[in-house]
């Protein structure tokens, strides 16, 4: 059984990654997208006056938004173009759950995304002099790994919401600048008005992202990144339980109308 | 002489029409809305919150480039959207294939595109004035008007270039969405061009745009036509550059696609 499960993911990352992810749409999401809002960043710093950008949030925020660009596209185009293709039933009808399919999906998707992540990292460091001296890394590392979950959470919540409906691609498609802003990718959350500080709340991704921030800029208190990582932790189960809902939803219409593709 | 010139103009009239009708009309208003006006809103938001946090002073400047660049960017999807989405459906080598006249069909289907920016980045404005509080008391709104519209025709230019593209690869919309990118950075929307390092001031002045965003920010600013007579003729003519090297390229790659059967491959 465990050889069988094994053999699906390896299969369907392998798939994902040839046909979906490794593409010049994808690769624009994931590179030249983050160059541009760091690039942005930097000249906006450069036009106030400052000499010094600061390389956290302009230049790895960069990377972290690249990555979130990549999961809403290639996680919510999955799902409309088996939609448009048909194939949606089919891969509800499979003995392999579309939970499992777009799980795996989701997971290739938030690794190639991690790669914008790395080169944003790497361009701090080898062009920009960025330097880990004074930063929390055990801090950081953690919040790293929540946040790739988070994303992943929010990811198959995405897949799975298109699944439920087609009208929500239209909203979806649209969340990329909001959740970009609520969560802070390239500024931090305090330069936010009070009430969309309030608002940012409900996404994990704002609390592991600004836990890592924090931890890159020297953070150690162990209290304030432990209520981060909780509450992101927290919030991403929330997200898993209203994913499986959509799941059973999905499982119910396509029981009674036998198709997906018009709803 | 007369009915040739009506026939031309009520074909670039019919395309535009069926073109934007069939576009839109299968959309609900929330889609509508959203997509006209939600991702510039959004993204124009987040520049100025990057902008505050850096301590650009001048959240303003942010909010009417963004809203600038509206009209340009329908200008440039809407030609690059009618080419792009023929080849994406399979019906590219249909239209390529009749007798009918290049221009009409390609030209005339941005018609309604050019015409939506344009009225969009007015109502933009109008939205803009009401949250951000811009005074419009002293704005010629001939003026704001003739640099909007200029804006949306000129960047029609680069939709040909592009949309040429979308004639020998599928990715002909993914490379124009990069390049739009690029205008952020490059054409004086969220920071003025003076900003940017010497080399990409020069790639910014060969560009259309940037001297209509810059017109049109002097005419916010109450400028008359005197003081921007210079840069809209430089737009127009740089735009003019760009519409007909964006056509001839347009027709060589299509005599090239042709030749090469390479119309639908994806």
């Amino acid at each position: 059984m465990k050889c069988i499960r094994w053999g699906l993911v390896k299969q369907q990352m392998s798939v994902q990654l040839l046909v979906r992810t490794l593409n010049f749409f994808s690769l624009s999401l994931f590179i030249l997208q983050p160059a541009v809002f760091s690039a942005v960043g930097m000249l906006l710093s450069h036009a106030a006056g400052n000499d010094v950008p600061d390389l956290v949030y302009s230049v790895i925020g960069g990377g972290i938004m690249g990555m979130w660009s990549g999961i809403v596209f290639t996680s919510t185009y999955d799902i409309t173009g088996d939609r448009r293709n048909g194939m949606l039933e089919l891969i509800t009808g499979s003995p392999t759950s579309l939970a499992s399919v777009e799980a795996i999906r989701t997971f290739t998707n938030v690794l190639c995304g991690f790669f914008a992540v790395l080169i944003a990292f790497s361009a701090a460091m080898f062009i920009f002099d960025y330097s880990l001296n004074g930063a929390n890394l055990w801090g950081a590392g953690i919040s790293l790994l929540i946040l790739l979950f988070a994303m992943w959470c929010s990811g198959v919540f995405l897949a799975n919401f298109l699944a439920w409906s087609r009208i929500s691609g239209t909203f979806v498609e649209y969340l990329e600048m909001p959740v970009a802003i609520f969560c802070g990718f390239m500024f931090p959350i305090r330069v936010l008005p009070d009430w969309m500080q309030t608002i940012s709340g409900i996404f994990p991704i704002r609390w592991a992202l600004e836990a890592m921030n924090e931890s890159l800029l020297g953070m150690r208190d162990v209290r304030y990144l432990a209520e981060h990582w909780l509450l992101a932790i927290g919030l991403c189960l929330l997200l898993l339980v209203a994913t499986n809902w959509l799941q059973n939803k999905v499982q119910d219409k396509i029981r009674v109308n036998g198709e997906l593709s018009s709803i | 002489m007369i009915r040739r010139l009506v026939r031309t103009v009520r074909l670039y009239l019919a395309q535009a029409w069926l073109s934007y009708h069939g576009r839109f009309s299968i959309t609900n208003p929330f889609g509508y809305i959203t997509s006209k006006l939600g991702f510039p809103f959004f993204l124009m938001i987040f520049f100025i919150f990057m902008g505050k946090f850096v301590g650009f002073s001048d959240p303003l400047y942010i909010v009417i480039g963004n809203l600038l660049l509206i009209p340009a960017n329908n200008g440039m999807a809407g030609i690059s959207l009618a080419i792009g989405e023929e080849r994406g459906w399979g019906t590219l080598s249909y239209v390529l294939g009749s007798p009918a006249p290049r221009a009409p069909v390609f030209i005339g289907r941005a018609i309604f595109y050019i015409l939506d920016g344009f009225v969009t980045a007015l109502l933009g404005f109008g939205i803009a004035a009401i949250i951000f509080r811009m005074n419009l008391g002293q704005v010629d709104f001939y003026l704001l008007t003739l640099c909007t519209f200029l804006l949306a025709i000129t960047a029609s230019g680069i939709g040909f270039l592009f949309g040429s593209i979308s004639l020998i690869t599928r990715d002909g919309w993914t490379i124009l969405n990069t390049f739009i990118q690029a205008l952020y950075i490059l054409v004086g929307v969220n920071f003025p061009v003076d900003a940017l390092p010497g080399a990409l001031q020069k790639v910014a002045y060969c560009l259309p745009l940037t001297r209509g965003v810059m017109a049109a920010r002097l005419v916010l600013d109450g400028a008359g036509w005197s003081a921007i007579a210079s840069l809209i003729g430089g737009e127009a003519l740089v735009g003019s550059l760009y519409i007909a090297a964006g056509y001839a390229f347009f027709l060589w790659i299509e005599k090239r696609s042709m030749q090469s059967g390479t119309l639908d491959a994806v």
